[in-house]
Formats: C-alpha cells, sequence, structure tokens
C-alpha cells in the first residue's frame, strides 16, 4: 500500500507545517497590565506537591485574594515528574503559567533560555532575606528566582534504635572517622538487625558539603569542575573500609525497598540527607521521633553547611501581569500569615518576617532549631546548577553504587564520572 | 461469560486424545491433564501476584507497604486508604476524578467510532482518487511517535485558546485521527464479500444506505474491539490530560493518582494504591463484558455474516 514516493510526500507536508507552526510560536507580550476590584486580573499559579500542600496552597492563595480584591489567581497542581514535562511543552509553546513554583536544578536552564521573568525588574521585598541565599536565585545578574524556604545537610538518626542497642546519641561534632566508627557500631551491635546508614559518598551533596570542608569549589563560574579526579577518589575511599559490611546496607537491599529509602523502611539507624525530608521519613518509618546532627568534618570550625533553596517561585517572561505576578510572589514568601499556613513543608521559610511569624511545633521545630543551631557554620548558598546538573547528579548516584556492587574499583568509578561530567559539560557549553 | 468458559474448560480432554491415542493408558492422560493445569495455575498466579499485591496492600497501613514488609496481607488490616482515596485532592472529590476520565473515556469511545468507521468505509469501499495516497499517509501517521507532535500540537491547541478544555484531547477522536482503528476496520471491511454491497447497489441503495444498514451491523466485532481498545487507552492516558488540562476540577484519575505520590514531601503508596484499585474497575469491568468479542473482531473476516 504504501510506496516510497508516498511517504516522501508525508514527511515533507509534515516538515512544512512544523516549519508554519515555529514561525506561530512567538507570542505577542505586552506589559504590566493591572486590574481593580471591580475588574480583577486573573494570574495563573502552579505548583508540585501533594494532596497536603494543595490544601494549603489554597488557603494562601484565598488570603492573598481577599487582601489583594483587584488579582485573582488561578492554581494549578501536579506531581513533580509530570510538572517538568508539562513546563517544557508550556515553554516550547509559549504559555508558561504567570508565577510558578520552582526547583533549583531547573533555574538556569529555563533562565539562560530567557523563559523566566528577570524579578529584580519588578517590586519584591527581598530585605528580610539573608544575604548569603539570594545569589542561588541569579544567574549573570539577573534575578529569577525568590526562594521560598531553606534546607540544609543534616545527619539523621533514630534514638529509639540506638538506645535499644544501647548506643550513646551523637551530638554531630565528629569526623568522618568517628561517623564510620559509628556506622560500624549500630551495624556490628544489632547483629545485622540494621544497618549503620546507606553509604554517603553515594551523594552528590555530600560531595559536595565536604569539598566545601575542604575549600575546594564544586563547579568554577565558567561553569567547569572546580576539583580533580583525585579530589574524587579520596572521597570514595572513605567508605571504602565499610562497604560490605554491615556499616552500610547493600545496595541490592536498597534496590529492592526502592521507591523507599533504607531509613524510612527502618533498615538503617541513619541517613545523611535535607533536613526537609523529616515529615516524609517519619510517615514511611512509622518512627515516633527522628533527631537531627550536623554532618561529620575533619575541621571543626568548617562543617561546609549551607542553606539552599528547597524550592523558588519564578515568574514567566511572558506574562502580562507583572505587578500582579510580583505582588503575589511578595505574597508567597514575605507574609507570615502565609509562613503559619506552610510551616516547614516547603522547607524552613527564607525570609525572616515570615519565619518571625510562624509558631513552630513538634517535627518543624527539630528542623527549625537544626538550621539555627547550624547558623554560625553557614556558607554563600551554592549558585543554580549548571543545565544538565540533574543528569550529574543522578550518574554520581549510579556510578557510586556500581563501586558498592563491586562492578566497578575507586579508579574505574572516578573515570567514568568525569568522562560523563566533561561530555555533558562540554554539550552545555 | 458462561458460554466462554464451557469450551475452554473441556478444551484439553477434547484434543487430548488426538495424538497417540493408542499408547497412553487412561491414568497417563489424566496425570498430563493434572500436571498441565498445575503449570497453568502456577503461571497464573505469577502474572497476576502484582495484581494481588496492589489488592492486599491497598488494605494496609502506609508504613507497612513496600520497605522490608515482604507479607501480603497486614495484621492492621484497614479501609482508611479507600477512605483518603475517596476523599479527593485539593478540594477536587474523587468522584469528579472519576466523572472526568468517564466523560474522556465515552467521548473518545463514540468519536472514534463514528469517525474511523466512516473513514474505513471511505478507504474500503469507496475508489476515489489519491486514496492509496491518503491511505498510505494515514498508515504513515502511525510510525510517528506521539512525543514528536506534542509540541507542534500543543501550539496549535494555544493559539486557539483550546488549552484547558477537552477538546484537544476528543477532537483527534472525531476526526479519525487514530488510524490504528481506521486501519483496522479498513481490514475487516475488505473481509466482507462485496456482493453484498453490490446487492444492496442493485436494489438502489446509496453510499448512506449501504455504510448504515449493511456495513455497520456486520462490523460489529470491529466496533466492539475499537470500543474496548478505545475506552482502556483514553482511561489510562496520562501525557495528553497532563499536557492540556490545567484546572484541577478537569483533571481525570491517572493525573490524579500521582499527586498521592510526592517526591518532595511524604508519599501516601496506600492511597495511591487504593486509588488504583478504584481505578482498575471500571476497565475491568468495561472488559470482562465485552472480551469474548475482541479476538472475534481482529480476527473474524467477516464471511460467517
Amino acid at each position: 500500500m504504501i510506496n516510497r514516493r508516498h511517504f516522501l510526500t508525508t514527511v515533507a507536508v509534515g516538515t512544512a507545517s512544523a516549519g508554519v507552526l515555529a514561525a506561530c510560536g512567538t507570542g505577542s507580550s505586552t506589559s504590566g497590565q493591572t486590574g481593580s476590584a471591580e475588574n480583577p486580573v486573573t494570574i495563573n499559579y502552579t505548583w508540585w506537591g501533594n494532596d497536603d500542600r494543595a490544601e494549603r496552597t489554597r488557603k494562601a492563595i484565598a488570603l492573598f485574594e481577599s487582601k489583594n480584591p483587584d488579582i485573582k489567581v488561578n492554581g494549578n497542581f501536579t506531581d513533580f515528574a509530570g510538572y517538568w514535562q508539562k513546563r517544557a511543552t508550556e515553554a516550547a509553546g509559549g504559555g508558561l503559567p504567570d508565577v510558578m513554583q520552582w526547583d533549583l536544578s531547573y533555574l538556569r536552564d529555563y533562565g539562560q533560555r530567557n523563559q523566566l521573568l528577570d524579578l529584580s525588574t519588578v517590586k519584591i521585598n527581598t530585605d528580610a532575606f539573608e544575604k548569603s541565599l539570594l545569589p542561588s536565585g541569579q544567574i549573570k545578574g539577573k534575578t529569577y528566582g525568590i526562594p521560598t524556604s531553606t534546607n540544609a545537610f543534616a545527619v539523621y538518626y533514630d534514638p529509639a534504635k540506638l538506645a535499644s542497642l544501647g548506643i550513646a546519641e551523637p551530638d554531630g561534632t565528629w569526623t568522618y572517622k568517628e561517623f564510620n566508627d559509628f556506622l560500624t557500631e549500630v551495624g556490628s551491635k544489632s547483629n545485622g538487625a540494621l544497618f549503620g546508614g546507606t553509604d554517603y559518598t553515594g551523594v552528590w551533596w555530600m560531595f559536595n558539603v565536604w569539598l566545601r570542608q575542604n575549600n575546594i569549589e564544586a563547579f568554577t563560574s565558567e561553569g567547569k569542575l572546580g576539583f580533580t579526579k583525585d579530589d574524587l577518589k579520596k572521597w570514595w575511599n572513605l567508605t571504602a573500609g565499610l562497604r560490605g559490611t554491615p556499616a552500610i546496607v547493600s545496595e541490592e537491599r536498597v534496590t529492592q525497598l526502592a521507591p523507599k529509602s533504607p531509613f524510612g523502611s527502618n533498615v538503617t539507624a541513619t541517613e545523611v540527607t535535607w533536613d526537609n525530608f523529616m515529615a516524609g521519613y517519619l510517615g514511611d518509618s512509622g518512627a515516633k521521633e527522628l533527631k537531627l546532627v550536623p554532618v561529620p568534618s575533619d575541621d571543626p570550625d568548617n562543617l561546609g553547611l549551607f542553606l539552599k533553596p528547597s524550592m523558588l517561585m519564578v515568574a514567566s517572561a511572558k506574562t502580562k501581569f507583572k505587578d500582579a505576578a510580583a505582588r503575589f510572589i511578595d505574597f508567597m514568601v514575605n507574609d507570615p500569615e502565609v509562613g503559619q499556613i506552610f510551616k516547614t513543608s516547603r522547607g524552613v521559610p527564607a525570609s525572616k518576617t515570615q519565619r518571625d511569624g510562624t509558631t513552630f511545633e513538634g517535627t518543624d521545630k527539630i528542623v527549625v532549631d537544626y538550621e539555627t543551631s547550624i547558623s554560625q557554620y553557614l556558607k554563600d548558598a551554592p549558585e543554580p546548577p549548571i543545565v544538565g546538573f540533574g543528569t550529574l547528579e543522578s550518574s554520581f548516584k549510579r556510578i557510586a553504587s556500581d563501586l558498592n556492587y563491586g562492578k566497578l574499583d575507586i579508579n574505574g568509578a572516578t573515570d567514568a564520572w568525569f568522562k560523563e561530567a566533561e561530555d555533558l559539560i562540554k554539550q552545555n557549553a | 461469560m458462561t458460554t466462554m468458559a464451557t469450551p475452554t474448560q473441556s478444551a484439553p480432554d477434547a484434543t487430548a486424545p488426538v495424538y497417540n491415542p493408542k499408547s497412553e493408558s487412561a491414568g497417563a492422560k489424566r496425570a498430563k491433564s493434572i500436571a498441565f493445569h498445575v503449570a497453568a495455575l502456577i503461571l497464573t498466579a505469577i502474572v497476576l501476584y502484582p495484581g494481588l499485591w496492589m489488592i492486599a496492600s491497598a488494605f494496609k497501613p502506609n508504613s507497612e507497604i513496600g520497605g522490608g514488609n515482604t507479607s501480603l496481607w497486614s495484621e492492621n488490616f484497614s479501609l482508611d486508604n479507600f477512605v483518603t482515596a475517596m476523599d479527593g485532592i485539593g478540594g477536587v472529590s474523587t468522584l469528579q476524578f472519576f466523572t472526568n476520565s468517564l466523560v474522556l473515556a465515552i467521548g473518545a469511545v463514540v468519536g472514534t467510532i463514528l469517525s474511523a468507521s466512516v473513514s474505513a468505509y471511505a478507504f474500503a469501499r469507496i475508489k476515489f482518487p489519491g486514496r492509496g495516497l491518503f491511505f498510505g499517509m494515514m498508515i504513515a501517521t502511525l510510525l510517528l511517535p506521539f512525543h514528536v507532535v506534542i509540541i507542534p500540537q500543543y501550539i496549535i491547541f494555544q493559539q486557539l485558546g483550546l488549552v484547558d478544555t477537552y477538546i484537544p484531547l476528543l477532537i483527534g477522536k472525531f476526526l479519525a485521527a487514530d488510524a490504528f482503528f481506521v486501519f483496522l476496520m479498513v481490514q475487516f471491511m475488505r473481509g466482507l464479500p462485496a456482493e453484498l454491497d453490490e446487492a444492496a447497489r442493485i436494489d438502489g441503495a446509496g453510499h448512506v444506505r449501504i455504510f448504515g444498514s449493511i456495513m455497520l451491523p456486520l462490523m460489529k466485532p470491529a466496533l466492539i474491539s475499537t470500543s474496548i481498545f478505545s475506552f482502556i487507552w483514553s482511561w489510562n492516558d496520562f501525557l495528553g490530560p497532563l499536557l492540556y488540562l490545567n484546572t484541577p476540577e478537569k483533571y481525570p484519575l491517572p493525573l490524579a493518582l500521582r499527586l498521592f505520590q510526592d517526591q518532595t514531601q511524604s508519599s501516601d503508596y496506600g492511597a495511591m494504591i487504593a486509588m488504583s484499585v478504584l481505578a482498575l474497575l471500571p476497565v475491568l469491568i468495561f472488559f470482562l463484558v465485552f472480551q469474548r468479542y475482541i479476538v472475534e473482531g481482529v480476527s473474524t473476516q467477516g464471511l460467517k455474516g
């Protein structure tokens, strides 16, 4: 039925129409339309998250609309993975929503392609923000994102599990050797019932913390790698003696437990990760209480810790309602009542006015107290990660798990990761 | 259903004597039959296990799902997950998600049946200039992965202001854009004897009459299998609604399901699985009611009509 000529005709027609369509893609942009109480403007706001966040956001929007009768906010939400598929399509089609909840790893990508509004051109109050935090929403002098909230790296532990093994609770002043000994102690005292933790050297951000402890930068300002193969080898060697012992949960086990984490499945006593995962771990594990202490460091004065925006607020570069969008962002990041609505479910509020206006209890208090306790050690927040950072982060994890499987030795793993990283950086340069 | 079950069960006994009737004793035949059934049951159990796991997990508390918990049934049996699932998300009730899915699925079935059958009739029975070319082009659309056309399509609907309506999701169905179904029906119609239309034509029937009174009734098996596939595909579609729908009140079930699983906060696996069970029911019922037509639809050549 189909011969070659017919097929080619079809392809030709298809290509031609795609060209026409691409030409249609550039939409018109007018600046700053405003509304009134009788005739309000409507802005679209979109976020990712679960039922709980949807409920909280609905309340925040209602509050905003009651305070700003000239603006209506149309809220939409999807899950995290679908969120980025949808944004990519909308960006290509020129139809990004006016205001969006954003993730740091996507900021540079969309910012560089001029999809996001430079928020320094509109009125948003950032006086209550830590000066060290704001650069993580900026690219080449333009402010694309305002952090709503922060998270920091921490070691989680389950006090009940440690008590049952007769192990004293850590206070968070420990060197890598002491931390490793601690993991080994948990593994050996529990006779294999409980592992010490997961292999923390597989976590990119922990590596980043360690580099900062050694005064090495992860990426240079030109977007190249700031560390050498030897640094990475040193890092992966830190737990070389623990792999395959009860100190570290085996990679097979981790895979079996997915999508839950070993810590959430009550298989390990500790976990090194972001402090805002608290609610998730409590829900998954059913534990009564989990505690947070700082990460290990060989230099007690330099913990390498920093606050990272756990999420940001951005606006579309093509929004017709710049003023309304800016007022909504300002409200979401600064208003104390919004802080009271979200508590720490977005992370610890980044703006001081919002943080001070919120009463934290229970779990929320643990997370906020942790971030307060480390405040003297905090360094500048990281710049928005390079384009393709997500791939780098996941290949870091994958290669580290190959280490744990014994498929690669440390030299092989280092070479493998460097090759992937350098290829990726070259592609996106 | 019952008419279908009887021949299947007696099938092994009926076929067993065909090969080597003399060398085997009755006992050996019996043993073979038992071994066959045991093996078939074991395989069925393996294949069905994920389904069973899903149903069992829907009744477990969230902390006992996955992770290190290997037991199928939980001692803390509860219906809480279903309560949470039916509660809805962000102020939208789960019933609303079901209704939306149903509207989309029924729309897809109606649209596909109407448009694909008419187009198939044209391709199979009417000789018009360029028929081969158009048929080839239609088949060529089958070769285009959905992902290739996403962005151009999105731009069209965006410029027409049709984003956040059901139109982008349904219009293709009413315009016979699903080449697979048109192809299925064309093949089916080609199997129907041309003498039937010729006889009708001699009696003075035009295309409309031939299509309505002769072809459609004969195509019942093809129409039914088209309905089943089109219903299930629409019911399970995630990407289309994700891209084209913005208002949560318009979301169908697959989008709602994902909202229970949140990477940045806590995931409610229990409610997600409970909702999966609920979401599966309509498809399962639809399939069970019409399943005996599926094979018929794909394989019959229409001669017995």
